[in-house]
């Protein structure tokens, strides 16, 4: 009836075996708890959960016993437990060996062992060209120059990237053709876009300024910029023609210059001022004052000449060290 | 004389007319007889009413540049995005224009819209054109090189049984220089690139084990990978790195075999834009 040697396996599980007599609980669990006790099965139940958790790696990967050892060595403590404060660590004890023994498993699986991570990252050595460094340490790439971090993973990545579809991001090439810098994110402007059409399409009597033309509008608005530079000059210097060149060249870029020349050609056009060879054969320009009563004035007057400017690269240069221009008498709006 | 109504189409009491109703003198401009009480709805509540072909280019331009703008950063496109920033008024041939954009990405950049997973509302763009050799030479510098690191990891969990768990992938990418709690000199935050910023991309999937103390995750491929890859491409690179044959791997290779045959099967109900519902049919024309 006693049976005591097998009682205490079965202290926690008491609905099991009512057969106790008159009593039905049992004796042990009556028994004054030794505190001492119960407080060192719960240390070395906590010391076997570390433990095993610090060398998990070790009992999963490996052919070893290590998870047996542990779990008869669970068992032996299990022995003596007769509280559910202990028993609970139990339980976490068998969740953690239970986790274990089932990766355990997984890697049983006599398949997927073929793959070896441990090979692989020494193979991604060998194929990126480290292998030479092994010798150094096992790990090539901790503790490393810079360059060879970057190498390696640029080498993998052109590798990966011929194994993937992936659209290639896109990007405007130079950014934003418009003068002013374009700090509106893409899609506020096709919200912008939107409400414009949207306008134009539903309510014709609504129809406000049509920004059809935008690029039009950012060559009228340098155009009058630079008129005004031209005018503000002549009222500074007036009598005075300006030479071409030192006008519209910009020492510090071609780019520019050619956009100058553009602009003034408008002015020209337009009739605000004149171009014509000095006595130096050199191109001038003069300002043409819109008040001059008489035929000087009349447009139709002048018979329509044309002028064709052609700037290489290497004229420009020459006209800057020719002429000494340092610094351009067109400054930029931005 | 009593007054004629200025609404043509309304049956004066005076003038006899036929049964039928009005709208038999006058044209009427809405499409339905039953002339000025449709007319008057009509203007009550501006119908969309036929838009000019100009029109629906531009938007299909616009729908177009979104996109592509929106796919830099790899994270899928919404479509309610789509309808908030760019379609707006034209939402009832939502369909008919994310048609034609797709047509447009794939014909002029080889880009193919697709859903990225049936009914997610989500898309992403795909490459359509096989990587060329030569092509890596003049890509240049497109930003820091992720796509290398996640290809690894990509093929460490097709290897390991289509599912690794966080802790594997931190011991294996140590080897590599790569730790979750030091900063790389390339990737920055490689935590977060890999169990948060590849998730948002959707390349891959992160959950957490449940009862694991300490707390661990696993990480499985996401739907954008399956889009942009196969199974058989990652095995090809990893036996590339191994300089072995794929079939060195028998069950990896069978598994990625079968996933071929799936692929080359007509999908039953293919992830296209043009199956997106349209909420209503309003005649285009």
């Amino acid at each position: 009836m006693e049976a005591a040697a097998t009682s205490d396996t079965e202290s926690d599980s008491s609905s099991d075996d009512l057969s106790w007599g008159e009593a039905d609980i049992h004796p042990s669990l009556l028994e004054r708890v030794d505190e001492e006790k119960c407080r060192s099965i719960r240390k070395q139940y906590r010391q076997l959960i570390y433990s095993v958790q610090q060398n998990r790696d070790d009992i999963v990967n490996t052919a070893s016993d290590s998870l047996t050892e542990a779990l008869e060595e669970a068992n032996v403590l299990f022995d003596a437990v007769s509280r559910t404060r202990e028993a609970a660590l139990d339980a976490q004890f068998l969740v953690l060996a239970s986790d274990l023994g089932k990766e355990k498993a997984k890697q049983l699986n006599s398949d997927m062992n073929f793959f070896n991570q441990v090979a692989f990252c020494d193979f991604l050595f060998i194929f990126v060209g480290l292998n030479w460094m092994e010798d150094d340490g096992r790990d090539p790439l901790n503790n490393c120059d810079d360059n060879i971090a970057f190498s390696f993973w640029e080498t993998v990545q052109k590798e990966a990237t011929s194994w993937m579809l992936q659209a290639e991001t896109f990007h405007f090439l130079f950014g934003s053709f418009k003068p002013e810098s374009a700090a509106r994110k893409p899609r506020l402007d096709h919200r912008r876009k939107v409400q414009k059409m949207e306008e134009n399409g539903d309510m014709p009597t609504k129809l406000r300024k049509l920004d059809l033309s935008g690029n039009q509008e950012a060559t009228e608005k340098e155009v009058e910029r630079i008129l005004g530079l031209l005018q503000t000059y002549f009222r500074k210097y007036p009598d005075t023609p300006v030479s071409y060149f030192e006008f519209v060249i910009d020492p510090h870029s071609f780019s520019r210059t050619v956009e100058n020349i553009f602009y003034v050609s408008f002015i020209i056009r337009d009739g605000f001022a004149r171009i014509r060879l000095d006595q130096d054969r050199l191109p001038i320009l003069e300002p043409i004052n819109i008040n001059l009563a008489g035929e000087g004035n009349d447009p139709s007057f002048h018979s329509r000449k044309q002028g064709v400017i052609s700037l290489s690269l290497q004229d420009w240069k020459n006209i800057v060290a020719t002429f000494e221009i340092s610094e351009a008498m067109i400054t930029n709006s931005y | 004389m009593s007054q004629k109504p200025k609404s043509r189409g309304r049956p004066s009491s005076q003038v006899e007319r036929e049964p039928d109703g009005g709208g038999r003198e006058a044209p009427s401009t809405s499409r339905w007889p039953g002339g000025a009480a449709s007319q008057r709805r009509a203007q009550a509540s501006p119908a969309p009413g036929p838009r000019s072909q100009k029109q629906l280019e531009l938007k299909v331009a616009e729908l177009v540049q979104f996109l592509l703008i929106k796919d830099q950063k790899k994270i899928p496109i919404r479509r309610t995005d789509i309808l908030r920033h760019v379609v707006g008024d034209y939402k009832d041939v939502l369909s008919e224009l994310l048609r034609r954009a797709a047509e447009r990405l794939e014909y002029v950049f080889g880009y193919r819209l697709v859903e990225l997973e049936p009914r997610s509302n989500t898309y992403i763009l795909v490459n359509t054109l096989e990587p060329v050799e030569e092509d890596a030479e003049v890509r240049g510098d497109q930003g820091t090189p992720t796509t290398g690191l996640l290809m690894i990891v990509l093929g460490l969990i097709f290897m390991k049984g289509n599912s690794i768990k966080e802790t594997e992938v931190w011991d294996f990418l140590r080897r590599l220089g790569v730790h979750p709690a030091k900063k790389h000199l390339i990737f920055g935050d490689p935590k977060k690139l890999i169990t948060e910023d590849f998730v948002r991309q959707r390349y891959l999937d992160y959950r957490r084990i449940p009862h694991t103390d300490p707390v661990d995750y696993e990480l499985q491929w996401g739907p954008r990978t399956n889009l942009e890859t196969s199974k058989m491409k990652v095995l090809k690179f990893v036996a590339k790195v191994h300089n072995q044959d794929p079939k060195d791997w028998p069950a990896q290779y069978c598994e990625a075999l079968a996933d071929e045959e799936a692929r080359a099967r007509p999908q039953p109900a293919g992830p296209s834009p043009a199956t997106a519902p349209a909420p209503t049919a309003a005649p285009v024309s």
